[in-house]
C-alpha cells in the first residue's frame, strides 16, 4: 500500500462526536467539580482557594475573599455555622479544618481593602427595605451594593443600635467595625422609623422593590409566605425569608436570593427566571486519601487562634482536587490539562476548517495506552478519543503523512520484505504458529530464534512461524484502510497455515490479533506455563522490577503467568508503583515515539525512574528496548528465559536488518532455503557522526543507500570546495534524502546525512 | 528585528560550490519548494547545466522544516 500526501488546500471537516457524546465523555472527569467544601457553602466561597490563602499567610487576600461574598464579613466570621468543615475530607481520616476560626483570622489578621472601589451610577429603579433583622440589614447592603437607591427604615436609634439589634453575638469591637461600615454604604438609613402599614403602603407606591422583615411582614399579613426559591411574597408584594431560625448563614445566604429577585424585578422579569446555581451542591469531586495522615486541629479549640495556628491550621488542607490521571500519566501530565479540557480542544481541533491545528501534536502524543481509563475513578478514556480522533484526520485528509510515515512504511516492511509465515518443517498443517511480533525480531532475535526451536519440539501437532506485524501501526494510526488491508493479510496467511492457534509472545500483539478477529490467540507466557518452562531456563534468578506491558492491561491471566514464571525462575520481583492494569506505557504505544519523540522519552523515563535501580523485565519487546535506552538494565522475559541477552538496543536500520537476517537464518536452517543477496557495487562506510544522524533523523541505512547508489549511477553531486565534502541527494517516496560523503579507492564513506519532505524544483 | 536578513539562504562567497557532473561552478537561480500544495519561490545555487539545486544542510534542517511543520498543522 502507498500513502499519498494531503493537500492543505482541501477544507473538509467531519464532527469529532456529537453534542451529547461529547458531554458524556466531558461529563466522566471530575477535576473541574468544586472541592466538597466549597460546594457545601451557600454563599459560594472557594473555600480551598481561602485556606490555601491563609496557609500562605496572606491573611489580607484572604479576608477580600469573604468581604466579596458578603457585605458584613465579621457577622459572617462571627457566626458562621461553617457547613465546610462538617464537609472537609479530612474528616475521615482525623480532624476537618476549622475553618470557622479561619474565617475569623482572616478578618483579624487581615487588612482592610483599601481604595474607594470603582465608581458606580445609580440605577433608577428605587429599594426600600423595612424592619430590622440580620436578614433585611444584609439584603439592604446587597441592593446598596447593586446601586439601587436604598431607604431603610429602622426602630433603632442608630447604627450602633442597629448592628447589635441584628447580631447580638458579635462583639463591641466588631459591632462598631460594622455600624462604620453601614454608615459608609450608599444606604439611605432612617432610624427610629415606626413600621406601620402606612410606611408599607407608602413605600409600596414609590418603591420598585420592596423587602420587609419577616416581623414586619407577620403584623401586616400572618398568613402570607414568601416563595422559597425568589423570596417574594405576592401577598405583599415584597421580599421576605421564609420561615425558620434566622442562622447567619442563612440569612446572608437570603439576602443574596433577595438581591437576585430584586435584579430580575427591576428589569420586569419573573424572579424566577435564569436564576444560575443558589445555595449549597454537591460535588462529584474525587480526592485520594490513601497518603494522607491523620492530623489534629492546630487551633486548639480557641475562638479566635493566633496568626500562626491560623497559617498551621490551614497548612493542614491537604487541597481536594482529582488528578490522578496526571499523577499517573506522562502524556497529560507534559500537557498539564484535564483530560475534560483535552477532550474540548481536541473536539474543536477537528472543527478547524481552515488555520491552525494546534492541538494535532497533543493528539497524537497519547500512547492510547489506556491507562487513565483504569486510574480515573470514573474510567475517562482518552485513548479512545485520541484514536478516533486520528481516524477523523485521516478521513478529512488532516493527517500529515509525515507524522506516522516512518512507522507506516516499518509495518510494511515487516508484511512483505520481512514477513515469514510457514508451517513447521515437515507439517503441511500447523496446529501451532509462534507470532513474535515485530519487535522481538528487531531487538532480540536471537531469543526468537530459541524460543521457536523449543516450542517446535515441545508442542504437538507442528509449530509454524509468522513474523510480522499484527497491524497495530494501522490501528494507532488511525489508518483504517491499512488496518483493513492487514486484517485481509492475517486471515489469509493463517487460513494457508491451516487456522492454527496464535502464540503471540507481545501482549499487545494479542490483543491487537483478536480485534482482527483472528479467532485462535494465545499469550506464549500461559502456553509456557503448561507445558513447562524449558530446560535451559536458568534457575539462579536476581531481584528485578517488574514492568508490566500496557497491552496487558485487563488480563490478569497474563499478569499472573508472567509472575508464575519469574518465580520459577528463582527471581525476587519488585512491583512498582503502578503495576498491573494501571501499568504505564514505554512511549512506543499509540506511535508517541514516531510522533513527539520527546515525548515518548518522558514515557520511558517515568519507568526507569520508578525501578528503584534494580534490572527491569519486561514481558513486551518494545518496553525492553526504550527502558533500555534510559540507561537501565532492561529484559525480556525471552531473554531471561532462553539465555539470550540482546545487549544494549539496535538502532534504527538495525532494527530492520535484525528481522530480515531472523528471516534468512530462519530460512535456511528450518527450510534449508537461501536468500540471494545482491551485493552493492561499490563500498560504503558510515562514520559515526552519521549514525548518530540516522537515528535522531529517522534515516534508514537503505535510504543511504539508495542516495549512494543513483550517485554511483548518475554521478550526481555538488562539491563543497570549503569543506571537500561531496553532497549528493536523492528522493525516496515523500522524502529528499541528502549524504555528505568523501570518495576513495575503498568506496564511499558518508560523513553526514540529512533530509527535507518539500519537493524542489527550478523555475 | 532591525538589520536581520529576510533572504533564507546566500551563496556566499559565490562559485565554492561546483556541479561534479558538469565541472561548473553552481550558481544564484530561481527556485520553488513545493509541499502540501503550497510553493515557496526561493533563490538557490542551482547548476546552470543540469540543474541541480543544492539544499544545504543548514537551510533543510532549519527553515524548510520548520515550515513543514508549520504546515502539518494547517
Amino acid at each position: 500500500m502507498d500513502f499519498t500526501e494531503r493537500s492543505t488546500r482541501v477544507y473538509r471537516t467531519k464532527q469529532l462526536f456529537t453534542k451529547e457524546e461529547l458531554a458524556a465523555r466531558e461529563g466522566l472527569c471530575v477535576h473541574e467539580e468544586p472541592p466538597f467544601c466549597s460546594a457545601a457553602c451557600p454563599l459560594k466561597l472557594d473555600v480551598r482557594e481561602f485556606v490555601r490563602l491563609c496557609a500562605a499567610g496572606d491573611f489580607t487576600a484572604a479576608r477580600a475573599m469573604l468581604e466579596r461574598i458578603t457585605p458584613f464579613a465579621r457577622v459572617l466570621a462571627a457566626g458562621c455555622s461553617a457547613p465546610c468543615a462538617a464537609a472537609c475530607r479530612l474528616n475521615e481520616v482525623g480532624e476537618g479544618i476549622d475553618i470557622a476560626a479561619l474565617e475569623r483570622a482572616a478578618m483579624r489578621y487581615g487588612a482592610p481593602k483599601s481604595g474607594r472601589g470603582m465608581l458606580r451610577f445609580r440605577k433608577k429603579k428605587r429599594a426600600a427595605v423595612l424592619g430590622a433583622e440580620l436578614f433585611t440589614l444584609s439584603a439592604a447592603a446587597e441592593f446598596a451594593q447593586k446601586s439601587y437607591p436604598t431607604e431603610f427604615y429602622v426602630p433603632q436609634a442608630d447604627a450602633a443600635d442597629l448592628v447589635r439589634a441584628c447580631a447580638p453575638f458579635l462583639s463591641e469591637e466588631d459591632c462598631a467595625a460594622e455600624a462604620a461600615r453601614l454608615k459608609a454604604m450608599d444606604l439611605k438609613v432612617h432610624y427610629g422609623a415606626q413600621i406601620t402599614r402606612e410606611l408599607y403602603e407608602s413605600c409600596r407606591q414609590s418603591a420598585d422593590i420592596l423587602c420587609l422583615s419577616r416581623g414586619a411582614a407577620k403584623a401586616l399579613e400572618p398568613a402570607a409566605e414568601p416563595d422559597e426559591v425568589t423570596l417574594l411574597c405576592e401577598a405583599l408584594g415584597a421580599l421576605v425569608r421564609p420561615a425558620g431560625e434566622e442562622d447567619v448563614l442563612t440569612a446572608l445566604t437570603d439576602a443574596r436570593r433577595a438581591g437576585v429577585s430584586a435584579d430580575r424585578i427591576a428589569q420586569g422579569m419573573d424572579p424566577a427566571t435564569l436564576r444560575g446555581e443558589e445555595g449549597a451542591v454537591t460535588s462529584r469531586l474525587y480526592t485520594d486519601l490513601s497518603g494522607v495522615a491523620p492530623s489534629r486541629r492546630k487551633t486548639a479549640g480557641h475562638a479566635l487562634p493566633t496568626a500562626e495556628e491560623a497559617q498551621s491550621e490551614a497548612a493542614r488542607c491537604v487541597q481536594c482536587s482529582c488528578t490522578e490521571c496526571l499523577k499517573a500519566c506522562p502524556y497529560l501530565r507534559h500537557y498539564a490539562k484535564s483530560p475534560r479540557l483535552l477532550t474540548r480542544e481536541i473536539y474543536n481541533n477537528a472543527g478547524i476548517i481552515m488555520g491552525d491545528h494546534m492541538m494535532n501534536k497533543a493528539l497524537n502524543s497519547c500512547a492510547l495506552c489506556g491507562q487513565c481509563s483504569v486510574v480515573c475513578p470514573n474510567g475517562f478514556d482518552m485513548a479512545e478519543i485520541c484514536r478516533r480522533a486520528r481516524e477523523n484526520m485521516v478521513d478529512t485528509g488532516k493527517m500529515s503523512l509525515a507524522v506516522h510515515e516512518f512507522a507506516l512504511y516499518d509495518q510494511i516492511f515487516s508484511n512483505t520484505e520481512a514477513l515469514l509465515a510457514r508451517s513447521q518443517p515437515g507439517f503441511e498443517r500447523s496446529e501451532w504458529v509462534f507470532f513474535p511480533g515485530c519487535q522481538a525480531g528487531a531487538v532480540a532475535p536471537e531469543a526468537v530464534e530459541r524460543a521457536y526451536s523449543d516450542l517446535c519440539g515441545r508442542l504437538p501437532g507442528g509449530v509454524g512461524i509468522f513474523l510480522g506485524c499484527c497491524g497495530a501501526v494501522a490501528k494507532w494510526s488511525g489508518r483504517t484502510e491499512l488496518w483493513e488491508e492487514t486484517r485481509a493479510l492475517l486471515a489469509n496467511e493463517l487460513a494457508k497455515l491451516g487456522d492454527p492457534v496464535v502464540i503471540a509472545a507481545c501482549p499487545t500483539c494479542a490483543g491487537v490479533l483478536k480485534e482482527a478477529g483472528i479467532p485462535k490467540v494465545r499469550g506464549l507466557w500461559e502456553v509456557l506455563l503448561e507445558i513447562g518452562l524449558p530446560d535451559t531456563a536458568p534457575q539462579e534468578g536476581a531481584r528485578v522490577t517488574l514492568h508490566d506491558a500496557c497491552g496487558a492491561r485487563g488480563d490478569h491471566a497474563l499478569q499472573q503467568a508472567v509472575r508464575k514464571i519469574l518465580h520459577g525462575l528463582g527471581c525476587e520481583v519488585t512491583e512498582s508503583e503502578l503495576s498491573g492494569d494501571k501499568t504505564p506505557c514505554c512511549g512506543y504505544g499509540g506511535l508517541v515515539s514516531c510522533a513527539n519523540p520527546k515525548m515518548a522519552k518522558e514515557f520511558a523515563q517515568s519507568i526507569a525512574q520508578s525501578a528503584q535501580g534494580l534490572p527491569v523485565v519486561s514481558y513486551c519487546m518494545a518496553c525492553r528496548d526504550r527502558i533500555a535506552r534510559e540507561g537501565v538494565k532492561s529484559l525480556h522475559l525471552l531473554e531471561l528465559l532462553y539465555g539470550a541477552d540482546a545487549g544494549s538496543p539496535p538502532g534504527l536500520s538495525e532494527k530492520r536488518r535484525n528481522r530480515l537476517k531472523l528471516k534468512e537464518r530462519l530460512l535456511k536452517e528450518k527450510w534449508g532455503e537461501d536468500l540471494a543477496k545482491r551485493p552493492l557495487g561499490f563500498g560504503l562506510t558510515l562514520t559515526e557522526e552519521a549514525r548518530a544522524l540516522m537515528e535522531e533523523r529517522m534515516i534508514l541505512d537503505t535510504d543511504v543507500i539508495a542516495v549512494m547508489q543513483h550517485y554511483h549511477d548518475t554521478g550526481e553531486a555538488v562539491e563543497d570546495l570549503d569543506g571537500g565534502l561531496l553532497v549528493t541527494r536523492m528522493r525516496l517516496g515523500n522524502v529528499t534524502f541528502w549524504a555528505k560523503f568523501t570518495e576513495d579507492a575503498q568506496g564511499y564513506t558518508v560523513h553526514r546525512v540529512y533530509s527535507h519532505r518539500m519537493t524542489v524544483e527550478t523555475r | 528585528m532591525a538589520g536581520e536578513q529576510k533572504t533564507y539562504y546566500t551563496i556566499d562567497p559565490e562559485g565554492r560550490l561546483k556541479c561534479c557532473k558538469c565541472g561548473v561552478p553552481l550558481v544564484k537561480a530561481n527556485a520553488v519548494f513545493g509541499y502540501l500544495d503550497n510553493a515557496f519561490p526561493v533563490e538557490l545555487p542551482v547548476c546552470p547545466v543540469c540543474g541541480f539545486v543544492y539544499v544545504p544542510e543548514e537551510l533543510a534542517m532549519g527553515k524548510v522544516l520548520s515550515v513543514e511543520k508549520v504546515l502539518e498543522d494547517k
